[in-house]
């Protein structure tokens, strides 16, 4: 921020705050992120527990310049919603986060509108949506949808494309529908004919290894599964049990078990449902996809099997396996040194290539075969929201390009879901070793969206079969209680194809 | 009973034992909170030697004790967003123990000193309403808040922690007002006073320390609960059960954080207690006018 | 007086309960009796999420319920968990109520010490035990590999016979100082006299405890038994956060098999159904216990 423009927004909300229309705490804050300390101010300000609050984050002041035009053009068009009240239900990622606790501010002072977001985790949004959309209440305005509920909720939204045509007085300048990654917007915002939400964040899967143990060794990055795998049993016989191989997300009865097997079933060539609707996953491919990971698994931790992301995340931050094959996300707080111990020694490549794989037609559901298994999710307005145009406002907001390079630098580890963010210069700028937050993996993400990215399929009863009755019996095989792979699947097949027919 | 030194020493040196053993987890979490976050996973595990740092307490609680360096995006809202929930906490927390115990203290009397017909199954049926999975309550509340606009507001989530604690409530306060005699009472009916005056003047005194505890364990299990306050509201209030569940985000969880949250919430309880603790045993050892 | 007293019995008798009642039965009807119907109503519909609406469907969610293999292993599972713990706390509750009534300098700090674990939202003491007992970090697993009790190959709480008692830990650790702090209520409340009679008579401490203690305790025990026998059976954050349920079914409870329905699939009326069942074992349970033990209020 320029000091001329730094001196304007303070005598503004100065202004604001004399006259009562800002809240003293909103007062502080924004004057705290333009590097003035409450002290300066001449306002005492002491916390509960008798902390006096400093100048947190200041830094910030100097970091985040939103763009002039968009906001001024914002500041225009709010005019008629300044004063209400936008609510939004999310899981605790990285974009949400880094909205709700450095960027918010920005879009509240410009509009006057005013944005309440409730972090939660995951299956406790699902829970808050569902009470919202079969109660109508309407008070969520925003909702954040997961890329496996997409069939639910499409009929609780409104399509922004037909918002943006609809009423171009509040179409955003430059917002190019165009600018999000295509595959994104087929993998994670349509619904057959309906775009559910805007594309707001995308974990998905990636190669991730340590360049040291790899050079150590003489291992090449590997383009097969097989390679792969020969990879993980060499650091295993190398350094184990020191050092695993790899390591995995396969805790019974929870989702991430089943992010794990769809990567390495679409990398056999197999599909969960095939061209009939049935469950597929006990064919042959599916069969040969079960060996492998059974085979990958003998070099990972024993804990694997108690763990979801968290604990596979960990594993890797502490050092212990040498290679994995999952989220993008975590790769930027590996490289800090105060959580991590594998700071600037970690790299990232693609997936490796599949056997064989699938096309769409030859599954059931509309799934995308591929080993980069995607979990991102998109932004939607709510059919039932109140302030409906205001909420549009901060959807645009939230997606637009100068935003998510905001989110991105702020680190934390969002996968953008712009063209135009990959390629920002300030993004590039952080893609460095070592620091919290680097961005030095994005190349990756954006080849493995454009290239080999897997989706789920979108069927109504996806939560159940995703959440619990194929975790749950993958979780028994390998907890020893099938006999063979064969009648896992088998079993598995026989109640998954019981829930789709009804 | 009657101890020589030996036996009493024995006996204090095993009381300290068992109950450190069951305190030692909670020291574990507490180290947490003061851990850097890469020694929190450190094999072997860290127990009294450790590299400090306060940076866990600064994030959640957005204040400053020069730990924090830079800015990062915090797990949970970060900066700010802790306190007043620690503060919803003790509101509703408070508000419901204070209701739960007045409507509670008047019933357990009436149950206590008076007869009637199906006492014995009204009592169950009190005791029947916590039988119900919380699960159950949460879906038909959620509607009837809707429609009388309690969602999201503290007056909805004190009545229905009030209401969970009521069945508990009654009966533990039912057994302390039967172990005051009941001679006490008729003698005072006899002089004229009224049912009200004495259950006020004569009863009430006697069973404060039987009280003191019941509201004890009313604070706490409204304290720590969760199902209700995650469906009752929105964005408007949390408590801290619920907020520490935004610690676990879809890049891991924040150990260090949700240590932080979790110690300072033992605190306002743990204050509570010990204000209570006091009245507490001697009200429970004057429960039954044994003279 | 006491004569007096019961020559005048109409006092007792004209008093009406009912104003010192009401409002506990206002709140009560509003906030208990509702939902039970509601849940009955619920559990003959279902919630059809392409309608968004509550459609009937009938005797179906009953049928399938009795005809549901995760059900009656949820229900196993549920009941095998409640009887240990019931009996740890109660055991243990009891021996450290007796250890650590005293009047010695000290004791009234080691009580307040010891509700500690109660101030702990028991979701937070899932992720703390999930911590500690974590396959590779965990400070628990770490002890009992280092006493050789564990080995790598066998994380406590992915090996299915395990895994249960993982989750029992947490719980004993919590609620067995719950147990104490009534026990020792109860036992402050104790007449003295039998005791000094007993010990005059040269009665050993376990036969004071056995035929003094125990008896006079009854109510007290009956009480925490009923409480705590429901919270247990009711039992859903440790498991919720520990082990999802797993590995495979054997740590499903029935209220997450509920809640998983409920919230996660949005079968409202199966998850009712679900409920409405474990509500139905318990009140026969209460009941039974309730006639057993001849507890009167």
């Amino acid at each position: 921020m320029r000091e001329s423009d730094r001196k304007l927004y303070l005598a503004s909300i100065t202004d604001r705050y004399v006259r009562g229309e800002v809240s003293r705490r909103r007062f502080l804050r924004a004057a705290g992120k333009l590097g003035l300390g409450a002290g300066a101010l001449g306002l005492s300000t002491t916390m509960p527990f008798g902390f006096r609050r400093g100048n947190f984050n200041s830094a910030l002041a100097a970091d985040i310049v939103p763009d002039a035009e968009m906001m001024a053009w914002l500041k225009d068009v709010a005019k008629p919603f300044a004063g209400q009240t936008i609510r939004l239900a999310t899981e605790s990622t990285p974009p949400s986060n880094a909205i709700n606790e450095h960027l918010k501010p920005f879009f509240e002072e410009a509009t006057g509108i005013n944005v309440e977001i409730e972090v939660l985790p995951l299956e406790q949004v699902l829970q808050k949506l569902t009470l919202d959309v079969a109660s109508g209440l309407g008070t969520y305005d925003l909702y954040y949808l997961d890329q496996s509920w997409m069939a639910s909720f499409s009929g609780d939204v409104i399509d922004p494309r037909e918002k943006y045509a609809a009423n171009s007085a509040l179409a955003m300048p430059n917002y190019n529908f165009d600018d999000f990654l295509g595959p994104l917007v087929d993998g994670i915002s349509m619904y057959e004919d309906i775009m559910v939400g805007v594309p707001y964040d995308i974990p998905i899967f990636i190669y991730m290894y340590r360049k040291d143990i790899y050079d150590e060794l003489g291992l090449k990055v590997a383009t097969t599964l097989d390679e792969f795998l020969a990879n993980a049993q060499a650091i295993q016989k190398a350094k184990g049990p020191a050092i695993y191989g790899t390591t995995g997300q396969m805790k019974s009865g929870h989702y991430s078990l089943e992010c794990d097997w769809t990567a390495w079933l679409w990398g056999h060539g197999g599909s969960i449902f095939g061209p009939d609707r049935k469950f597929s996953g006990n064919d042959d491919a599916g069969l040969a996809a079960m060996d492998y990971w059974v085979k990958l698994k003998e070099n990972m931790p024993p804990g694997v099997t108690s763990w979801t992301w968290d604990g596979q995340g960990q594993s890797v931050g502490q050092g212990i396996a040498g290679q994995v094959l999952s989220w993008g996300e975590f790769f930027p707080s590996w490289d800090n040194p105060d959580a991590s111990q594998v700071s600037g020694l970690m790299e990232a490549a693609i997936p490796p290539a599949p056997k064989a794989l699938r096309t769409v037609k030859e599954t059931g559901f509309g799934e995308i075969p591929g080993v980069g298994h995607q979990g991102g999710s998109s932004l939607a307005v709510s059919k039932y929201s109140k302030s409906e145009d205001a909420a549009w406002l901060f959807a645009q907001w939230a997606t637009s390009a100068d935003t998510q390079v905001f989110i991105t630098t702020l680190g934390g580890g969002t996968g953008p879901t712009r063209t135009s963010v990959y390629d920002d210069a300030r993004v590039k700028a952080n893609a460095k070793h070592g620091i919290p937050g680097t961005t030095r993996h994005l190349d990756v993400v954006r080849e493995t969206i454009d290239n080999y990215m897997g989706s789920e399929p979108d069927l109504p009863e996806w939560a159940e079969l995703s959440n619990d009755t194929i975790p749950v019996e993958l979780g028994r095989f390998f907890a020893g209680e099938y006999d063979s792979p064969k009648a896992a699947m088998d079993s598995i097949a026989e109640k998954v194809d019981k829930i789709v027919s009804g | 009973m009657v101890l020589s030194r030996t036996q009493r020493l024995l006996r204090a040196f095993a009381a300290w034992a068992v109950v450190m053993l069951f305190v030692f987890p909670i020291y574990y979490w507490v180290t947490l909170s003061i851990k850097l976050d890469r020694e929190i996973f450190s094999i072997p595990p860290k127990v009294f030697s450790f590299e400090t740092s306060a940076k866990s307490y600064e994030e959640v609680f957005g204040i400053s004790l020069g730990f924090e360096e830079g800015l990062a995006v915090l797990p949970g809202g970060g900066d700010f967003y802790m306190t007043p929930r620690l503060w919803d906490s003790i509101v509703i927390a408070v508000c419901s123990t204070v209701l739960a115990i007045v409507i509670a203290t008047l019933a357990a009397y009436a149950l206590s000193r008076m007869r009637f017909r199906g006492q014995h199954h009204f009592v169950f049926w009190i005791l029947s309403t916590r039988m119900m999975p919380p699960v159950a309550v949460a879906i038909p509340m959620f509607f009837i808040y809707r429609d009388f606009g309690l969602l999201d507001t503290y007056q909805g989530v004190i009545l229905i922690h009030a209401l969970m604690n009521m069945p508990l409530a009654v009966l533990l306060l039912k057994s302390f007002f039967d172990d005051i005699p009941k001679e006490i009472d008729e003698a005072a009916l006899i002089d004229g006073a009224s049912r009200f005056l004495i259950f006020r003047k004569l009863v009430l005194p006697m069973a404060v320390g039987g009280i003191a505890a019941t509201a004890v364990l009313c604070f706490i299990f409204s304290w720590t609960e969760f199902l209700f306050v995650l469906t009752l509201t929105q964005t408007g209030l949390k408590t801290v059960p619920v907020v520490s569940s935004t610690f676990v985000t879809s890049t891991g969880t924040a150990w260090g954080n949700m240590a932080a949250l979790g110690t300072a919430a033992i605190l306002p309880a743990f204050v509570f207690i010990l204000l209570v603790q006091k009245n507490l045993v001697r009200g429970l050892t004057l429960g039954s006018v044994k003279q | 007086m006491v004569t007096r007293a019961l020559r005048a019995p109409r006092f007792m008798v004209s008093d009406h309960p009912l104003p010192w009642l009401l409002p506990l039965i206002v709140i009560l009807v509003v906030f208990a009796v509702y939902p039970l119907f509601y849940n009955i109503y619920l559990s003959f519909h279902e919630f059809a999420p392409r309608k968004r609406e509550i459609v009937p469907v009938g005797f179906d969610n009953w049928a399938q319920l009795f005809a549901d293999p995760r059900m009656w292993s949820a229900f196993y599972v549920t009941l095998f968990y409640t009887g240990v713990c019931l009996t740890i706390q109660l055991v243990l509750g009891m021996a450290i109520a007796l250890l650590i009534d005293s009047d010695d300098p000290g004791f009234g700090f080691l009580r307040g010490l010891l509700t500690l674990t109660l101030v702990i939202p028991p979701a937070i003491t899932g992720m703390m035990f999930l911590l500690m007992q974590d396959a590779q970090f965990g400070l628990i697993t770490w002890m009992l590999q280092s006493l050789g009790i564990l080995t790598q190959a066998t994380p406590i709480l992915a090996t299915p016979s395990l895994a249960l008692w993982g989750v029992i830990l947490a719980d004993v650790w919590q609620w067995t100082p719950f147990m104490v702090l009534i026990f020792v209520a109860g036992l402050r409340s104790l007449p003295r006299d039998p005791f000094e009679s007993a010990m005059i008579d040269g009665a050993n401490s376990w036969q004071i405890f056995r035929r003094i203690t125990l008896p006079m305790m009854g109510k007290v025990i009956a009480i925490a038994v009923l409480i705590r026998g429901i919270d247990l059976f009711r039992m859903f954050d440790y498991v919720f956060v520990m082990t999802s349920g797993g590995p495979g079914t054997s740590t499903y409870t029935l209220s997450l098999y509920a809640w998983q329905q409920t919230f996660s699939f949005i079968k409202w009326g199966y998850g009712a159904t679900l409920s409405l069942f474990a509500l139905i074992v318990i009140l026969v349970a209460a009941n039974l216990f309730v006639a057993i033990f001849k507890v009167r209020w």
